[in-house]
């Protein structure tokens, strides 16, 4: 196995990624300055930037593409109303994520009907183990094979479709959009603990679906 | 599952996201030598994460890319130069 998961071995791999973040800081930051002096350039620029992850997030939270574009345009026009404002106490593209996940939040509990569920860690204890045979495919296990790849694709968004919304908020933020857990908690307004409990139960969810779902399509 | 299993079960992700100290990481690491279930389980969950994040990634619409602007510069196009 030999995957050691210790924090030195984050900090000694995270240098690059560091820096990273903080070129992309830096590059925020001269945007909202000249946006605040009136750039449209540089408003253009904030969206060019930011509307893709933005608009997968909405996407994978909100199921539908339509709630997604809503989701988007309410992000950005809330921003920029807001942005003379911004102080830059923590990133854009965190403070657009927070701005994204309470609009979604809010499209939610305009829907009546929508039980927001617990997912119990003890459904998963007892299947823990080797004896349970999931079986999760890879991506790029039969590259040609694009309808096997788009039944896959439809798999994974219906999964990820039935967590309920505060574990797929946080399996959005932390797996797919790249974010911490102290970043997490701060977008959706949550403590770090509660990120770690609903990421571990949202991938225990996803694993269980994916597999009994691959092999439903499997079956056929 | 037995009891040593379910203790590390619990923290698995943790150690995925190396977000454990040093010590837990080295028990769990002696324990994964040792046991085909918690390795198949780590694994498992690893691909479920992997596979997820390589399937998840969709272009923004055209169309809305558009409107979305216009609707941006009608808002937001008389700021002062």
């Amino acid at each position: 196995m030999g995957a050691s998961g210790s924090k030195g071995g984050r900090a000694r791999d995270g240098e690059g990624a560091i820096t990273d973040r903080n070129a992309e800081k830096d590059l925020d930051q001269q945007l909202i300055a000249r946006f605040k002096a009136g750039s449209m350039e540089a408003m253009e620029e904030i969206v060019r930037r930011y509307e893709r992850p933005l608009f997968n997030f909405g996407l994978k939270i909100c199921g539908q593409s339509q709630d997604a574009e809503d989701v988007i345009q309410e992000t950005f026009l809330n921003a920029f109303r807001y942005l003379n404002g911004f102080r830059g106490e923590t990133k854009l593209k965190n403070w657009l994520f927070k701005i994204a996940s309470r609009t979604c939040l809010r499209k939610r509990r305009k829907r009546k009907g929508e039980p927001e569920e617990e997912v119990p860690l003890e459904d998963f204890e007892l299947d823990a183990g080797a004896n349970s045979g999931y079986e999760i495919p890879s991506w790029s296990d039969d590259p040609s094979g694009q309808l096997l790849r788009a039944e896959l694709k439809r798999i994974i968004d219906l999964s990820i479709q039935s967590l309920p919304q505060k574990y797929r908020l946080v399996f959005n933020l932390r797996d797919l959009q790249g974010f911490n857990t102290q970043e997490t908690a701060e977008i959706l307004e949550i403590s770090p603990e509660a990120v770690k409990t609903r990421l571990h139960r949202a991938r225990l969810f996803l694993r269980k679906k994916i597999s009994a779902l691959y092999r439903e399509a499997r079956a056929k | 599952m037995n009891e040593e299993c379910l203790q590390y079960f619990h923290r698995i992700s943790e150690y995925i996201d190396r977000e454990l100290d040093d010590a837990i990481c080295r028990k769990i690491d002696a324990h994964l030598k040792e046991c085909p279930e918690c390795r198949e389980c780590l694994n498992s969950l690893r691909k479920t994460i992997e596979l997820c994040r390589q399937a998840s990634e969709e272009a923004v619409p055209e169309g809305f890319r558009k409107r979305l602007r216009a609707v941006l510069k009608e808002c937001f196009g008389a700021q002062p130069t």
